[in-house]
Formats: C-alpha cells, structure tokens, sequence
C-alpha cells in the first residue's frame, strides 16, 4: 500500500459498533466521530444517539447534528428539542436554528403548536431562515400568542417571507405591549411601501422605547416614505443621539431639501458620529442651500467629518 | 551549552474526573493550534506538555464534558 | 510521544495548498469544485479544525462590498488612499467585484451575517471609510463550517505537516514543497503541478512587552514560515517596510476593537480621559498619533467607554468578550476590570507582517499569482492590502480557480534531489547535536533584537547594529541550535523563519528612504514622504548572488482615479484646537 499522510475518513459501521459500548463516554466520542465523518448517513446514526439514556450522549448528539442539514437531520432535531433536559433542548434549538434546507421545515411546523413556549419560539426560528411561503399562516397564528419570546420568532417567519397581506398583522404587532415585539415589527415592516406602513412607522418614532424609535427612524429612510419627512423634522431633537443619527441620514436618503437649516445646525454637534452624519446627509440632498453650512466645516478635526463634508461639497459642484 | 531544567506555570488545566481522553477523545488536543496539548501515557488524560499558549480557547470550547479551562498565562495576566 | 523518527515519503498532487486557516481550504475547495478530478492536498502545521488568524472565529466582517451599500469602485479609491497610494488597484478591484458572491457562498456554508427583519444583509454605516460592516451572529462557527465542506468535498489533508521549502523546477515553475511532521519528524515530499501558499501573517517577530513569546497579537502559531519559504523560493515580496503595529488592550495584547466601541460612542483617550485622534480606525497615521501620546506626558492610552450608559458599556463588553479572543474576558475578570467603570490601558503592539492590516506580502497580482510560475499566495501573506478575513477567503477561491486552470497545461516540473537532500540535513541539523542553545533561547533574543532596533521610529544606525546583531544569531543557529523531540523541532524552523523575516523587515525599511504609512514606516533619518522618488513598491527579493536585495517596481496605472483632494484623508489625525 501506499502512504497515506492524509486524514483519515472513518468508516461508519465502526462508529455504529462504538455507539452501542456500555460506557456513555465511548458513545459520546462516537458521536463527536461521527459528526467529523460529515457524511449525510451520519445523521441516522447521530439521532440515534439522541434516544441514548444519558443525557450527555444526547446532548453531544444534539450538538452534533447542527454539522448537518435537511429534512432527516431536522426529523432528528425534533426529536431533541422536546427533551426533558433543557441542555439537550436548548442545544437542539440551536441546531435547528442552522438549518438551511427549505425541505428542514416540514418535520418542524408541527411543533409551532407545542403546549412550551420555549419549543414553539425555537420551532419558529428554526423555520425562519428556510422561507417556506407554506409557513405564513402558521407565522401569522403564532404572532398572537400569550408568550413574547413567540411573537418575536413569529415576526421573523412573517417578515422573511415579505407578503404585503400581512401588513395588518405586524401593524397590530407594531403596538404591542412589549419593547422587543414592536421593535421587531418595526423592523419587519421595511419591506413594504404601502402608506399603511409608513404611517406605523412613523407613530413608531414617538414610542416610549428609544430602540424601537432609532429602528423606525432607520427604516423610513431605507423604504423612502416622502410622507415622512415633517414626522422625521419633528423627531429631530430626540434625546437619544442614536436615535438622531438615523434621523438625519433618513433625511438625507429622502432629499429633503427644507431639513437643511436643522441638518446644518447638526454640522456644529459635539458627537463626531452625528457630524459625519449630517455631512453625507446634506451632500445626499446636494441642494445649493446646503453648501454655506458644509464650507463651515472643511477643517473639522475629525478626517472623517472632512471627508464626507468634501464629498458633499463636491456633489453640490 | 549544557542544557537545564527550568520549571514554568502552566496556563492550560485539565479536571481529570470530566477528561474522558482515556475513553478515546482527543478534541483538545487536535483542535490547539500551537499542539501543546498532550495525553499523558500514565493517567490517560490531558495535560499542557509545554508552555506555549495563545490563550485562544479552542481547547476549552470544544471539550466534550467541559473539562479543559484556559488561564491567562501569567507574564501578561 | 513526539520522538524524531528518520523517514521520508513522497506523494504527487496536482494542486498544494499550505496552510488550512482562512484562504487556504477556500482555495482548496474552490479547486477541487472547478476539476473533482483533480487531487488536492492541504498541508497544515496544526489541525485544520481550529487553526490559523480565525481559530475562534470572528465577530464581523469589515470589508463588506455588497450592491446598494457601497461599489467596488467605492471600495477600491478607499483602500488606495488608506495605503498611501501604494496600491495596484486590479486586485483590490477583483477583491470587491468577488466578496459580495463568496459572503453568499460562506451563507449557505452555514455561516451566518447579521439580517434586519425582513432578512436582508444589514450592512452597518459605521466604518472609517464607508458602508462595510457586517456583523457575523454566529461568528465562532466559521472554522466548523469551513471543515464541513473540505469533508464534503474529499479534500485530502495533511494535518500536523510543517513545510519548510519550497521546491522549484528545472525549468524555473514551482514543483512542491517539503514538509516535516511536528509528531515524528518524518519527510513528506510533495511533488506538485501548483502551489498555493495561504500561511498567515508574520506574526512572532517583535516581542509582545509582556514578553512571553506566545502572546502576540496573530495566533502564534503564524510565525512567517509563508514569508521565508516564499523568499527561498525566489518570490518577490512586496513593501515588507510597511509593518504592521496595532493598538492593543495591554499585557493581553489583543484588540481594542474602536470600531466596534466607535459607533457606540467609545473612544482612545489619553489619561486625563480626552480623546486625541478623532478617528480610532486602524492605520500608521493614527498609530503615530498613539505613539506620540504614549511617548508624552498624557500617556498612557486608554479605550473609554466608562462615559457610556452602563447597558452600553455592557453590551460593548460582551461583544467583545465572545467572539474572535474570548479569553479577554477571563483577563478583564481577573483583573477586576469593568469597561462601564473604568477606562482599559492600551498599549502599542509588537512589529509584524501582515497585509490584512496593512500592506506587507508576497508579492501577487489579481489572480494571487506571484512571480514564481505556478505558486499562488493568499490572505495575510500576499500583498493585497487591508484584506482581512473576507480577503483571504475571495483571493484563497481566486488562487484555488486559477491554479486548476493553470495545470490543466502543464506537468511536473523536475526539482534537483540534491534539494530534498540538502533540506533534510538543514532541517534535521539541530537533532544531530547532544546541546547546544535550544529555540525558545534563540527565538527570545531575535525577537528582543527586533524590539531594540526595529520598532519605529526607524533610525539608520540601528537598524544596521540590528543587521550585524541577526547574522551573530544566525551563526548560533546553524552551529548550535538543538532539538531534542520534533515538537521542539517545529519551533526550530521556526525560529528560523522568524529570522529570516527580520533580516527581510530590515532590509526593507533601509531601502525606502523616506517615510510613509504613519508610523509603520517613520524613519527619522528621512522624515517626510517623498512622493517623487518613493511612489512605488519596493520589492524584496533574492539576488543573483545569494544575498538579500530590493528593487523599486511601478505602481500600475490607477484604474480608479484619486483626485489631489482625496489622497490624503488619513492625515491630519491628531485633535486640533476648535474653531
């Protein structure tokens, strides 16, 4: 035989005999082993393992299979997710969440309706990335569940799949009791340029929550609602001065051309982050108004506030 | 030059009631990319053979049983 | 365990990859995915798993070109004007034309990059130079993904194999390379049609100030054996004077990440808590600002987050405690250290090569061929500037592409046995001796050498005891170096190369007469930047003679032009007075 300096690939009825050793620790390298292989007959095998009597056999099995994808390995992972021991359903949730086969989500949806809500949420965002237009109405249910963590994940089943229909659902989500839902739904609203929209984007910038006003901030200048331009002036002096920067960027992505005395005044703020903001904003705009405020500011002491102040300057010509 | 033996701390502890490296696993061992790590011929478990570590974690991440715990060596802890 | 047994195998493949970090299995699999019938082999000094810069992976990505957010013409002005204009621009250019299309791939790997709601890329403006950011949620998965698909793909790898050289051919194309195993000391020969080097930074050249040679900031483990064998080999290396040095958490040596702290609202700051560079983004004119404050009565530096709301503070922490150097919370920890309470000490790094950081490489062109025919380099080790990890991965699957294409052509070239031969007793040299001075002595006194002379500023007269300093190390290496296991042999060719990349930073730095790049070239002796003689790359190589020589090698004409107002944006760092 020749030299082989190579890694070997084992083989997997070996690793089938190590699983069946009386010592948990033997069968929990096997697993590990089995996982190296990456082959996709592993995945049986692995699962297998995840019906082992020691818990640490099946956490190890739970850990591994999220090296593999597909339905088989999600079949699997359900298995997993429902165990008693929150190591080995919380490591199963993370496993499903790797998934990226759009066939992965058919053993998956059944547990949406699981009576834990932690299964649910996991169950949810093990679907999201795999975009299963099938999976809509079992998004729109879950978001209005007792549980928030849920409504969480469902806002991101429903707001990867971007179906207009939907909007009246994430708007009611838009005011819910909890911060972290209607911020998620803020976001989820970006892919729509319905006035619908925009209008719950823009109560959205008067929310008690500042993380949930900086998103809608952000996202009415991505989705460029015009409409949105006196709310966004209004806004303008919020507090949080992250919550401004993305207030004047969204102007400037807007063109709005009578922001330029308060995006200009914005040229003189100690923050360097909303200096430079401001600059690219009013060289968005590139209106003639804009340029007596950037010629105040071409030796700003931060490079990058000169940089974008030139650039401005240079698109107003 | 006649060589000597100058002893040095280790940063890299191994619990050898979790180890399992005697049941076959060498995860620390194959994952350190500096190959510091050893399984020691007399108890079958892993040790830190030489003084040689980036403090990069690998070998703590990836143990199965949570058995491996890196220190930060002590010239720069 | 780790015995020196005598022994020596030979194999054929049609494509080498060296070094199994970032670009190195990329090019591997984007090889073996062009031709599966080709055999690719990938050589690893360590275990392909978890080595190279992103053993633990990364929290980011901060070189991002993807459509809507900023364009490869964007991109390229920007890498021109923050390298000084040192820049051949075809390669920066092919870099930002392929990233958008490898972040995809790297997706379906498993990798994944932070998605707003409706799971778009949500590329953050928070950059230096644009809209580039895109945070990895699960950025310590990389490795695993990665190994996955060389599984998948039956790539053959060789872990625990150190390459020590290179082979060249009769007919002057690369042939192979030899490798030694760091378990058992045996010889691999690998005879090859290609060669892909992707080995990593030079990264244990200075000495950290804690001065235990293993805290660098590079994984240790990458200690510029792609740099030397490269060198040996008869490649140019491009602009190795433009060192690398960054800011670091001191004593942990690891980064202080401003630009994940900057959009938060984090700075550097001086002891009385001020800010003194108003941009933390890495480069040499910022360092040399840092330098400075060090060097004055305001040092030292500090990252400040302590003026932050606590829950700021803390989520800073905790990005930064996770991915990329996750024992920087354990060191925090131990020494009671909270970033919502109290500013962290900084300091400056050791010196080293890397292009990811900076410019320092052997010298490539757009398809990461160097001016050996048939060798290929990518990642930290090829001249490509500020490539970081997203480079190394785009410019590993344009080698791996290429090399398929290029030995569709060719057979192998013959290599002299006389080399394999003459390689063996080098390398084997300090096992034949019963004592002598062993690695760690020898590695420690380079290094603190390095230290002494050339950390800039660069002064003439130092850096020429330094030359004369390296050559009596040298003797004492070839004469008195001992092994006594293969373990330590490893460090043995190590150490080698480490010298062989400080004789390669001298050399350099002298050449280039004039300063550049900030501190990473400030020469006192020629103190200001001369454009009209110094507007090129200087090229590093190894002369008819034997012996250490540089030339200069014109830039090629910019594809994207840079207007006299843009070029030089990364001056002027230092806080002045307010108007």
């Amino acid at each position: 035989m020749t030299f082989e300096p190579f890694e070997a690939f084992s083989d997997l009825d070996d690793l089938a005999e190590k699983l069946r050793d009386p010592d948990p620790s033997v069968r929990r390298v096997a697993v590990m082993e089995l996982a190296d292989t990456a082959e996709q007959d592993a995945v049986a095998l692995i699962g297998s393992a995840l019906k082992d009597v020691v818990p640490e056999v099946r956490l190890q099995a739970a850990i591994a299979l999220g090296e593999f994808d597909g339905r088989e390995t999600a079949e699997m992972l359900v298995i997993g997710l429902v165990d008693h021991d929150h190591r080995v359903a919380r490591a199963s949730a993370d496993s499903l969440a790797e998934l990226k086969d759009p066939a992965a989500a058919d053993p998956i949806f059944p547990l949406i309706a699981h009576d834990d809500p932690l299964v649910r949420a996991a169950a949810l965002r093990g679907i999201k990335e795999l975009r299963r237009p099938d999976a809509l109405p079992l998004g729109l249910r879950a978001l209005e569940d007792a549980d928030p963590r849920v409504r969480v994940e469902a806002l991101g089943v429903v707001g990867y799949l971007k179906v207009e229909e939907t909007l009246p659902a994430l708007i009611a989500c838009s005011r819910d009791a909890h911060a972290d839902v209607r911020r998620t739904a803020v976001g989820a609203l970006g892919f729509s340029r319905s006035t619908h929209a925009g209008e719950a984007l823009i109560r959205a910038l008067a929310d008690a929550d500042w993380s949930v006003r900086e998103v809608a901030a952000e996202i009415l200048g991505k989705a460029r609602f015009t409409r949105a331009v006196a709310p966004l002036l209004a806004a303008i002096g919020d507090p949080e001065w992250q919550v401004r920067v993305k207030i004047i960027r969204s102007l400037g992505l807007l063109k709005a051309v009578e922001a330029v005395p308060q995006i200009g005044a914005a040229l003189g703020d100690e923050i360097s982050n909303l200096r430079k903001e401001a600059a690219a904003a009013l060289g968005e705009i590139a209106d003639v108004s804009c340029r007596t405020y950037l010629e105040g500011y071409v030796d700003d002491p931060d490079p990058d506030v000169r940089k974008n102040v030139r650039w401005a300057l240079g698109r107003i010509g | 030059m006649p060589l000597a033996n100058t002893s040095t701390s280790v940063p890299v502890i191994v619990d050898e009631d979790k180890c399992i490296a005697d049941k076959g696993c060498t995860v620390c061992v194959d994952v350190c990319p500096l190959d510091v790590l050893r399984i020691s011929e007399l108890t079958g478990k892993a040790y830190m053979k030489f003084d040689e570590c980036w403090y990069c974690m690998p070998c703590e991440a990836d143990c199965p049983t949570g058995a491996v715990t890196v220190n930060i060596p002590y010239l720069l802890k | 365990m780790d015995e020196i047994t005598a022994g020596l195998s030979e194999i054929d493949c049609d494509v080498l990859v060296i070094g199994g970090g970032t670009a190195g299995p990329m090019a591997a699999y984007k090889a073996k995915m062009k031709n599966p019938d080709a055999k690719v082999v990938l050589l690893e000094k360590a275990n392909v798993k978890r080595s190279g810069a992103i053993s633990m992976g990364m929290d980011g990505l901060n070189n991002a070109v993807i459509p809507g957010h900023s364009t490869p013409e964007q991109y390229t002005k920007e890498i021109t004007i923050a390298n000084d204009g040192i820049v051949d621009q075809a390669a920066v250019l092919k870099y930002a034309e392929n990233c958008f299309e490898m972040i995809q791939e790297l997706d379906r790997f498993g990798i994944r990059f932070q998605k707003d709601e409706n799971g778009d890329y949500d590329v953050k403006k928070v950059h230096h130079m644009g809209t580039y950011v895109l945070p990895m949620p699960n950025g310590e998965t990389v490795k695993k993904a990665l190994y996955r698909q060389l599984r998948r793909a039956r790539i053959l790898i060789s872990n625990r194999y150190m390459a020590t050289r290179l082979l060249t051919g009769k007919s002057g194309r690369i042939a192979g390379a030899i490798a030694v195993n760091t378990r058992t000391a045996e010889f691999l020969v690998v005879r090859a049609k290609s060669v892909i080097m992707s080995m990593g930074a030079a990264g244990r050249l200075g000495l950290p100030t804690s001065g235990y040679l293993f805290g660098t900031y590079e994984n240790a483990a990458n200690s510029g054996e792609g740099y030397a064998m490269a060198y040996h080999a008869g490649a140019k290396l491009a602009n190795l004077e433009c060192f690398q040095i960054n800011p670091l958490i001191k004593d942990y040596n690891g980064p202080a990440c401003a630009y994940v702290a900057g959009p938060f609202g984090g700075y550097t700051a001086n002891a009385n808590g001020e800010r003194f560079i108003e941009c933390d983004y890495w480069s040499g004119q910022m360092m040399q600002e840092f330098y400075k404050e060090l060097q004055s009565g305001n040092g030292p530096v500090f990252l400040r987050l302590n003026h932050l709301k606590k829950e700021t503070a803390d989520h800073i922490e905790q990005i930064l405690h996770t991915v990329e150097r996750p024992s920087r919370g354990r060191f925090h920890e131990q020494r009671g250290t909270r970033y919502a309470e109290t500013m962290i000490e900084m300091h400056i790094s050791e010196i080293g090569f890397c292009s990811g950081h900076s410019a320092s490489g052997v010298f490539v062109d757009e398809f990461a061929r160097t001016t050996v025919p048939g060798l290929y380099a990518a990642g930290d080790m090829a001249s490509v500037p500020h490539n970081y990890m997203l480079g190394a991965f785009t410019n590993g699957a344009i080698a791996g592409e290429h090399a398929i294409d290029f030995i569709r052509d060719v057979d192998f070239d013959d290599y002299d046995r006389a080399d394999v031969l003459a390689e063996q007793e080098r390398v084997l040299a300090p096992t034949k001796r019963e004592d002598g001075i062993p690695p760690n002595q020898i590695e420690y006194k380079v290094r603190r050498l390095v230290n002494d002379y050339l950390q800039p500023p660069k002064v003439t007269k130092k850096y020429e005891l330094a030359q004369q300093r390296f050559a009596e190390v040298r003797a004492d290496m070839e004469e008195a170096m001992v092994a006594r296991d293969s373990h330590e042999l490893m460090r043995a060719m190590e150490v080698a190369s480490i010298l062989d990349c400080a004789d390669m930073a001298a050399c350099a730095s002298l050449y280039r007469q004039e300063s550049r790049w900030g501190l990473y070239h400030w020469r006192t002796d020629f103190a200001e930047r001369n454009d009209e003689d110094w507007k090129c790359h200087v090229l590093l190589g190894k002369q008819e003679d034997g012996t250490m020589g540089c030339e200069k090698r014109a830039i090629q004409p910019y594809v994207i032009p840079i207007s006299d107002d843009e070029k030089d944006a990364y001056y002027k760092q230092r806080i002045t007075a307010k108007a």
